[in-house]
């Protein structure tokens, strides 16, 4: 028997979207659950959170960009 | 804090009473008694608005109630001023010592650049805006705040509309809520002080440096630039062929002796007065003569070397050219910022050269018009393509009374040249420009046109043209001032600085938030509105190169339903909607589907007449798409609404053409008549990114952006489109089969020969480097018999997307939270019966 510490991320249907393609190259994913869920590797969080937040930055402008 | 700031404080103790909280009250009391009747030295002069005194009185009346609060007050500041001190770093301007009655005045001023921020929503911000738009240049005028910058040009404008170095000081001083910093004073001396001692005066059609001070004389002969572009020889030809023409006003020029260049001033100066008997003798000017290709490098040099050159024309005294017989027709009225502006620009009695920047729809071609007819030269009017020649002329003759034979036509098919003495050329940039390639016809006019002396040069659509092609038109065609139009003084490449030499400062911009409210634009509210990508489109726009990119969010689901919602809901209103779309594969698609005409680049002629004649008069076609085309060339005065889908990426200059498109709607002066103004965004993608871009200019301009995150009642619509899964996955996979080249947003329009690059924004002559190419020819390799199918070639898909496999099964929640699920309904069931038994019991009790 092997347990993994899993942590369940909600995030709207395009996030998750943006997760699975994250996964693609280093997978993180223990399972995915619907439109909405995920569960993710707990120790992986802190990578993935701020990968994230630099993919959703890139789309915003700002006046020193 | 940096340490500098505290060091500064040493020198002027007085600067910063308010921050330093260890001291007792008794020396606030005591420092406020200390700096209210200093102040700043030059407020003393002028009589202090009353109001100071009544702030003054009150709060020496009953310091008391207003000290306690005050301490602690300033101690909770204080302590605010420390943590938000970080953020500001170079901008946190805190030590600034605010006037007492600060409050009761609208201005703040930033000492290292010359910023000035305007509280817009004070009782006297009005008066101060006029001060302002008269020293400054408008910056960003949003509602509450406007910012506007102190620039050598707006000063130059200034002092040549006749302000007073000292009064511009002194208002801005009376107006400013801190005395105004020592570094602002010291500019706007400078700057006024060196203003008007060089002047560019074309005689001849030659051009000449002309000034009356030794000193700069001196100046400007040692520097290089104008030494090298100087013609020293023929001075003596030129010289006495001068002297018979005294038309700019200034005395007799004359030459100044070429071997004095590197003696002393004075000594210059003297050989100079012996040398020109009939002048006297504080009035001596020295002229240099340079070559005409020169012109604008010396004209920016000077510009570096602080003494800009003043181009004004004194058109009435100017004998050597004739005068042209035009004046406006009587039934012509000019609105008042129209006046405003060319009072600007005829300030003195003289024209200067200059930028006029109005929004679209404000009448620019009026005010070209007008000034024409108050300079009364010959004028030569320039503009992007050979369709505004045609408006242009057409205007000409509605408003002036100009006839037929004095206003000429320069384009390729049309090679004119006007009756008489003087008279009107329209053509365009390119026609003019162009250096090679040119057929006899048009050389010849080229030839007539450069041998000729203008007396006004009128530049339309300034912001487009490119720097290098501009730099011909001006050096090779002599006039003597010229004024430029535009609407939106922004461009993508920051080549707009290249424009206060090679035309002139900015003369005057209009508020376009104060024209709306007069009525002389239309109102309008603008949103944005936010539509979430599908997971299946966005699963794909995250693998997809650029180009598909754009098509993936153009035609992402939710964007088309949020549209046909718009537009019904804008129909239903009686509103005249026009749906922008950049890219031709959407639009196309957009419009099929929801059954309304459309015109793009390869829509014919005649059916674009049709379909906007249709739009204009038929009740029953009350929405057209429209691709870029619809950006400039077409006038549709009843288009009401405006949605847009997908744009050229960060083109502010484009949202503000879209904009424009509704400026000049026709039902503007109805009563709380708004036009609107929508621009469809797909979340999370890099639209997001430009759409934001986009608006920075209207932002600027005072516009507010609302947005839409959602729309009430979409859902209901009946008829939706891809309402389904299935819908959904059929439309992503048709959209995945188009080809890159439909994906692209260029190649739409394709230009004409004569238009400017720059004027259509198509990808193919791009400003900022996104630059695409029309589809070309793809060679490939294959024998005949794999062409005709005979080699076993069969079409299998390999790589099916998951997601289509997937999503055609409805939206399943996971088993994991069927029991969350069943507990709440269970929690709810629970709470209805317990809530029903306690009703019951107080029934029965």
């Amino acid at each position: 028997m092997k347990a993994i510490k899993g942590i369940l991320m909600t995030c709207d249907p395009a996030v998750k979207q943006i997760l699975l393609f994250f996964n693609e190259d280093h997978s993180f994913i223990i399972e995915d659950l619907d439109d909405y869920h995920v569960v993710i590797r707990a120790d992986e969080e802190r990578k993935v959170r701020s990968m994230l937040e630099a993919k959703l930055e890139s789309n915003t402008y700002s006046l020193e960009g | 804090m940096s340490n500098k700031r505290y060091g500064d404080d040493f020198g002027n103790p007085s600067k910063r009473p308010r921050r330093d909280v260890d001291e007792d009250e008794d020396i606030y009391i005591a420092d406020e008694d200390d700096v209210i009747p200093p102040s700043p030295p030059d407020t003393m002069l002028i009589p202090r608005p009353p109001t100071i005194k009544i702030s003054e009185l009150t709060r020496r009346l009953d310091p008391h109630s207003v000290e306690g609060d005050l301490s602690s007050f300033q101690v909770h500041r204080h302590n605010q001023n420390e943590l938000v001190s970080i953020i500001f770093r170079e901008q946190d301007f805190s030590w600034l010592h605010l006037k007492p009655d600060h409050a009761s005045r609208p201005l703040w001023i930033t000492p290292d650049d010359g910023h000035i921020i305007l509280e817009a929503f004070s009782p006297i911000a009005e008066q101060a805006q006029d001060f302002l738009t008269a020293i400054s240049e408008p910056v960003s005028r949003p509602t509450f705040i406007h910012e506007y910058k102190l620039t050598p040009y707006s000063l130059y404008a200034a002092v040549s509309v006749g302000l007073q170095t000292e009064d511009i000081i002194e208002v801005l001083n009376r107006l400013s809520k801190v005395p105004v910093p020592d570094s602002i004073t010291n500019f706007i001396r400078e700057r006024t002080l060196s203003y008007g001692k060089v002047k560019l005066v074309l005689k001849h059609n030659k051009y000449y440096i002309e000034t009356s001070h030794p000193q700069t004389y001196a100046l400007l002969l040692r520097d290089e630039v104008i030494t090298d572009a100087r013609i020293k020889d023929a001075a003596q030809k030129v010289d006495s062929s001068i002297k018979a023409a005294t038309f700019t006003g200034t005395n007799t020029p004359t030459m100044g002796a070429p071997e004095k260049k590197d003696g002393n001033p004075a000594d210059a100066g003297l050989t100079v007065g012996v040398a020109s008997d009939e002048v006297d003798e504080d009035e001596d000017t020295f002229t240099i003569q340079i070559q005409d290709a020169r012109v604008d490098d010396v004209k920016k040099r000077c510009t570096e070397i602080q003494h800009p050159m003043l181009e004004e024309y004194d058109f009435r005294n100017d004998t050597m050219n004739p005068d042209l017989d035009i004046d406006l027709k009587p039934a012509t009225t000019i609105r008042p910022y129209q006046e405003t502006s060319l009072s600007k620009m005829f300030g003195n009695g003289r024209a200067r050269s200059g930028i006029i920047v109005l929004p679209c729809g404000a009448g620019k071609t009026l005010v070209g018009i007008t000034a024409a007819c108050t300079v009364k030269k010959s004028t030569l009017v320039l503009c992007t393509s050979s369709v505004s020649v045609m408006q242009w002329r057409q205007q000409f003759m509605q408003w002036s009374n100009i006839t037929q034979r004095q206003c000429a036509v320069f384009t390729a098919d049309q090679k004119e040249k006007f009756a008489g003495e003087s008279g009107i050329v329209i053509s365009t940039y390119s026609m003019v420009a162009n250096t090679h390639n040119r057929s006899h016809d048009s050389k010849k006019m080229m030839d007539w046109l450069t041998s000729r002396e203008w007396g006004f040069i009128l530049l339309d659509e300034v912001h487009v043209v490119p720097a290098a092609m501009f730099r011909r038109v001006v050096t090779t065609i002599k006039a003597h001032s010229k004024l430029g139009l535009t609407a939106t003084l922004v461009r993508e490449d920051d080549k707009i600085e290249d424009l206060n030499y090679m035309i002139g400062p900015k003369l005057y911009e209009a508020n376009w938030m104060d024209l709306a409210a007069k009525g002389h634009i239309a109102n309008v509210q603008c949103a944005e509105v936010w539509c979430p990508m599908t997971p299946e489109f966005y699963r794909e726009y995250l693998r997809e190169k650029t180009r598909k990119r754009m098509l993936l969010y153009c035609m992402n689901p939710n964007k088309f339903q949020a549209c046909q919602f718009l537009i019904n809901y804008h129909e239903k209103r009686g509103d005249k909607v026009i749906v922008f779309s950049d890219n031709v594969y959407a639009l196309e698609a957009y419009a099929k589907y929801l059954v309304k005409p459309y015109i793009h680049g390869s829509t014919g002629q005649v059916e674009r007449m049709h379909i906007l004649n249709h739009f204009q008069n038929s009740p029953n076609v009350n929405t057209i798409f429209l691709s870029k085309v619809g950006d400039t060339s077409i006038d549709l005065p009843e288009a009401t609404c405006l949605i847009q889908i997908s744009s050229h990426f960060g083109s502010r200059r484009q949202e503000a053409q879209r904009l424009g498109r509704i400026l000049r709607a026709k039902r503007r002066n109805d009563e709380g008549f708004n036009a609107f103004f929508y621009s469809l965004v797909s979340k999370d993608t890099q639209e997001m990114y430009y759409s934001t871009k986009r608006q920075q200019f209207l932002i600027d301009q005072g516009y507010s952006f609302k947005v839409i995150t959602h729309l009430d009642g979409l859902q209901d619509t009946p008829g939706l489109a891809y309402r389904t899964k299935d819908e959904q996955i059929d439309l992503l996979s048709s959209v995945l089969l188009a080809t890159d080249s439909e994906a692209s947003v260029g190649g739409d329009v394709r230009r004409n020969e004569e238009d400017l690059p720059g004027t259509v924004t198509s990808a193919t002559n791009a400003d900022f480097g996104m630059s695409g190419r029309l589809p070309g020819v793809k060679r490939t390799t294959g024998s005949l018999t794999a062409l005709s199918g005979a080699h076993h070639m069969s079409y299998v898909e390999q790589n099916k997307s998951a997601n289509k496999k997937l999503a055609r099964e409805p939206p399943v929640r996971n088993k994991l939270f069927a029991k969350r699920d069943r507990d709440r309904i269970a929690a709810r069931k629970e709470a209805a019966k317990a809530a029903a038994a306690a009703n019951a019991a107080s029934g029965r009790a």
